[in-house]
C-alpha cells in the first residue's frame, strides 16, 4: 500500500511535467541554443556565435523601438485592465436583475478566440469601412473625408491596440478580482459601516488592501501575457505604421520566421527573459500571499 | 474395366483453371484488402497558397492534378494556405524534415537553399522543350555563387497600375499616367478638385504591395537596394530623390490611411469608389468585372509608371515551387512541375491571364488572348499587359533575389524608409542613412 502511494503521487504528477518539459522547457532550450547561434530557416548546421545577435539587434533601431513599445503597451494596458476590473469587479458583485446575463457577456472577450476578436475590431477599425467614423460622421463630428485613421496614425494606431488587447484581458481580470471580492468576509465592510465608513472609504481603505494580493496576481499574471503575446499587434497593424506598433514578439516574428533568421529571432524572443523571470518570482509570491491570506 | 475416376486433366485445362483461380485470388484480395491493391500507387503533396483568382484553384485541384494523377498512378493531395502562412509553414516543414514534397512561395525563397533540391534538372529538361525562361525567372530562383536553382518558376504575376478613367480623364490624362511625375500631377489635381477628391492609393505599410509599389518608384529613380553584382547600395543620391519624391506623393495626393493598410485594403478603396489609382495585380480589375461591372468600366490598367531613369515594376507574386531535400516523392514532384509547363497555356487560361508564363513559348498567342479578353471592357483592356515581361523585374534587381534580400523584404525596410519620410519623422536623407545601415547590417549577417 505505501509501496503504490510512494508510486501514485509521482505518476498522477507526470502528464504535467511532461506537458511542461514538451511545450515550454524544449522550445526554450532551444530558443536560448539558437540565440548564441547563426541559425538560419535553412540551416543544417549549427554554429556558435556567442552574444553576436544581441550586440546585433541592439543596432538595430527597430529592436529599440519595439522594446519601448513593449513596455508602453504593457503598462499602460494593465493600468487600464486594473482600473476597469475593480469597477466591473465591485459592479458585479452586488445583486441586480439579469447579472449573470452580464457576467456571461463580460466574459465572452476572453472566451472567444483572440485572432477572431482582432479581426472583429480590424473592420471596425478599418480606414475605409469603420462604423466608429461612421458614426462620428453622422453626427457631424469628423469631417466625411477626414475620418481618423485608427490603425494609420501612430499615435491612435498604439492607443487602438491598447485599448483592443485591454478589451481582451478585462475579462479575465475581472473574475479573478470578483474571486477575491467574494472571498472578503461579509462582517468587514458591515462593521466598517456600521463605523459610519462610505463606499470610498470602503472601497480604498478595506476592499482594495484586503484584495491586493489578488490584485498583484491579476496584474502580473495580465503582464507577462501581455509582453509575450503578439496576436493583437500583428492582425491590427503588423507592427505599423513604420514600427511604432512594433513589440518584441512580433519583431521576434518578422526577424525570425518572416526575415529567415531564427538565431536573431530567437535572440530577440528571449531578450526579455531576464525581466520576466523576476516577474514570475513575484507572480508567485504573490500567489502565496495570496493563498495565505 | 475399371472406371475413370475423374476426367484427363488437359495442359489446357490446367492453364485455364489455374488461371482463373488466380485471377479471381487477385480480384477477391484487392477487393478485401483496397490499401493493398493500391500499394504501387504514389502520393504527392502540394501545399500552395489559395489563389486570387477561384478559378485557377478549380483548374489546377480537379483537372491538372486529377489528369495527371491518373495518368502517372499517382495520389496527388493539394493543400491550400493563406498567403500569411507560407513562410511559417515552410519554417515548421523544414524544422520538423516532413511535409509536402511540393513547396510553394510567393517570393524568392533563397534563405532555404541547403534544404532544397538542385531544380537545374527540371529548368533544363523544361528549356529543352520549350525554350529558355524569361530572366526575371532566373534572377528569382537561381544562385549564382552556389550555381545552384533553389526553385522552380511557373509563372509571375505583373503589376500594372489600375486608374479610374473617369477621374483622370477630367484632369487631362485620359489614358491615365505615364510616368511618376504624371500620377503625381495628375492625382493631386483629382484630390484638390472640390468635385472629385478623391486620394490616390499607394500604400506606405508593411505588407506585400507596399512593398511592390515603393521598390518600384526606387528602381525607376535608380535606386536599389543592392547593385548588380550583390553588393549593398541603397544610400544614393537617387533613393533620395525617390524617397523625397514619394513624401510630394503622400502629401499632395493621399491620406493616413495608406499606412494602415493590408494587401487588400487597395483592391476595396477603389472598388469602393474612393482611389483614383492603385498599383495591383489584375485582382483589381476581375473583382471588379465579378461583383462591380459599372465600377468595371471605369477601372484601366497601365504598364509601369516611367521614372527618370527606367520603366520598371516588381513583379506581384512570384511562383516558385520548391522539393524539399526530405521530400518522399521527389521523382513525382520534378514531373509534375515538367508537366505543369507543358499545359501552361491552361493554367495562363485558369487563372485568368493572372499567371504569367516564365517560359514564353508555352502561351505563344498571349497577346492575342490578351487583347480579347472575354470579360474586359473594353475588350483590349489587358493588351497593356502584353509587353509586361519587359518592365517587370525581380526583388533585389539590378542583382538576384538572395537570402539578404528576402529578409530586407519580409521585415518592410524598403516600406519603413520611405513611411518615415513621408511622415516627416526623418528627413529622406536621414531616412535613407537609417534604412542603408539596416540594409548593411542585414548583408553582413547572411555572409
Amino acid at each position: 500500500m505505501i509501496r503504490r502511494q510512494r508510486w501514485l503521487g509521482p505518476a498522477m504528477f507526470m502528464p504535467a511535467i511532461v506537458y511542461i518539459v514538451a511545450l515550454v522547457g524544449v522550445p526554450f532550450v532551444m530558443a536560448f541554443l539558437y540565440s548564441v547561434s547563426d541559425a538560419k530557416v535553412g540551416s543544417v548546421s549549427y554554429h556558435f556565435v556567442g552574444l553576436q545577435n544581441f550586440v546585433s539587434i541592439l543596432h538595430n533601431p527597430a529592436f529599440r523601438r519595439a522594446l519601448q513599445n513593449s513596455f508602453v503597451f504593457t503598462i499602460t494596458s494593465q493600468v487600464l485592465v486594473l482600473i476597469g476590473a475593480n469597477i466591473l469587479a465591485l459592479s458585479l458583485k452586488e445583486a441586480f436583475p439579469g447579472r449573470r446575463f452580464f457576467r456571461f457577456l463580460i466574459l465572452l472577450p476572453w472566451v472567444a478566440p483572440v485572432s477572431i476578436g482582432s479581426l472583429g475590431w480590424k473592420w471596425i477599425l478599418d480606414s475605409l469601412y469603420s462604423v466608429i467614423s461612421w458614426v462620428l460622421v453622422r453626427f457631424h463630428l469628423v469631417n466625411q473625408y477626414d475620418t481618423p485613421m485608427w490603425l494609420g496614425e501612430p499615435k491612435l494606431a498604439m492607443m487602438s491596440v491598447i485599448l483592443v488587447h485591454t478589451w481582451h484581458m478585462l475579462p479575465f481580470a475581472t473574475v479573478i478580482l470578483l474571486a477575491g471580492l467574494t472571498a472578503i468576509p461579509k462582517d468587514i465592510p458591515e462593521a466598517a459601516a456600521v463605523d459610519g465608513a462610505g463606499f470610498f472609504r470602503t472601497t480604498f481603505q478595506i476592499t482594495i488592501p484586503m484584495m491586493l494580493p489578488i490584485i498583484n496576481v491579476a496584474v502580473l499574471f495580465g503582464a507577462i501575457f501581455t509582453f509575450t503575446d503578439m496576436t493583437v499587434i500583428y492582425i491590427l497593424t503588423r507592427g505599423g505604421p513604420y514600427d511604432t506598433t512594433q513589440v518584441i514578439p512580433t519583431e521576434a516574428f518578422f526577424a525570425g520566421i518572416l526575415g529567415s533568421d531564427l538565431a536573431e529571432g530567437a535572440a530577440i524572443s528571449i531578450f526579455l527573459v531576464p525581466l520576466l523571470v523576476i516577474a514570475a518570482y513575484f507572480v508567485l509570491r504573490s500567489a502565496h500571499r495570496a493563498e495565505v491570506t | 474395366m475399371s472406371k475413370k475416376s475423374g476426367e484427363e486433366i488437359t495442359r489446357r485445362k490446367f492453364v485455364k483453371v489455374t488461371g482463373g483461380g488466380i485471377a479471381a485470388a487477385g480480384l477477391t484480395s484487392a477487393f478485401l484488402f483496397p490499401t493493398r491493391a493500391l500499394a504501387q500507387q504514389k502520393t504527392l503533396k502540394i501545399v500552395q497558397w489559395s489563389h486570387f483568382v477561384p478559378g485557377y484553384d478549380k483548374w489546377f485541384d480537379n483537372v491538372f492534378t486529377k489528369e495527371w494523377g491518373a495518368k502517372h498512378n499517382t495520389n496527388v493531395i493539394v493543400d491550400h494556405i493563406a498567403i500569411g502562412e507560407i513562410n511559417a509553414r515552410a519554417a515548421a516543414e523544414v524544422a520538423a524534415q516532413k511535409g509536402h514534397d511540393l513547396f510553394m512561395f510567393l517570393a524568392p525563397p533563397a534563405a532555404y537553399e541547403k534544404q532544397v533540391i538542385d531544380h537545374r534538372e527540371i529548368v533544363e529538361h523544361v528549356k529543352a522543350k520549350h525554350g529558355s525562361p524569361i530572366e526575371l525567372a532566373v534572377r528569382s530562383t537561381y544562385n549564382p555563387k552556389t550555381k545552384k536553382f533553389f526553385a522552380f518558376s511557373d509563372s509571375f504575376v505583373p503589376d500594372p497600375g489600375n486608374y479610374r478613367q473617369d477621374l483622370w480623364s477630367q484632369v487631362g490624362f485620359p489614358h491615365g499616367p505615364d510616368t511618376w511625375q504624371d500620377l503625381l500631377t495628375g492625382a493631386k489635381r483629382i484630390k484638390d478638385d472640390p468635385k472629385l477628391g478623391n486620394p490616390c492609393g499607394l500604400g506606405l505599410s508593411q505588407e506585400l504591395d507596399t512593398n511592390m509599389a515603393t521598390r518600384a518608384c526606387l528602381w525607376s529613380f535608380g535606386g536599389s537596394e543592392q547593385d548588380q553584382n550583390g553588393n549593398p547600395s541603397l544610400s544614393s543620391k537617387n533613393t533620395v530623390e525617390a524617397v523625397k519624391f514619394f513624401r510630394d506623393l503622400f502629401k499632395q495626393t493621399e491620406t493616413a490611411e495608406v499606412f494602415s493598410w493590408d494587401p487588400s485594403s487597395n483592391n476595396r478603396g477603389i472598388l469602393a469608389g474612393k482611389l483614383s489609382y492603385v498599383q495591383n495585380a489584375i485582382s483589381v480589375t476581375r473583382s471588379a468585372e465579378k461583383d462591380n461591372p459599372e465600377m468595371s468600366k471605369q477601372i484601366q490598367l497601365r504598364p509601369a509608371l516611367k521614372g527618370p531613369v527606367r520603366r520598371i515594376a516588381s513583379e506581384h507574386v512570384m511562383s516558385c515551387y520548391v522539393v524539399w531535400e526530405f521530400a518522399e516523392n521527389k521523382e513525382g514532384a520534378k514531373q509534375f512541375l515538367a508537366d505543369l509547363i507543358d499545359d501552361f497555356g491552361n493554367a495562363f487560361k485558369g487563372s485568368e491571364f493572372y499567371n504569367f508564363p516564365c517560359f514564353p513559348k508555352t502561351v505563344p498567342n498571349l497577346k492575342e488572348q490578351l487583347a480579347n479578353d472575354p470579360k474586359a471592357v473594353p475588350a483590349n483592356k489587358y493588351a497593356v499587359l502584353g509587353d509586361a515581361m519587359n518592365w517587370s523585374t525581380n526583388v533585389g534587381f539590378p542583382g538576384y533575389a538572395t537570402a539578404p534580400i528576402d529578409e530586407i523584404f519580409n521585415t518592410f525596410v524598403i516600406p519603413t524608409m520611405f513611411a518615415k519620410a513621408a511622415r516627416d519623422e526623418m528627413s529622406p536623407e536621414d531616412a535613407v542613412k537609417a534604412a542603408d545601415a539596416e540594409v548593411r547590417r542585414i548583408f553582413a549577417k547572411w555572409k
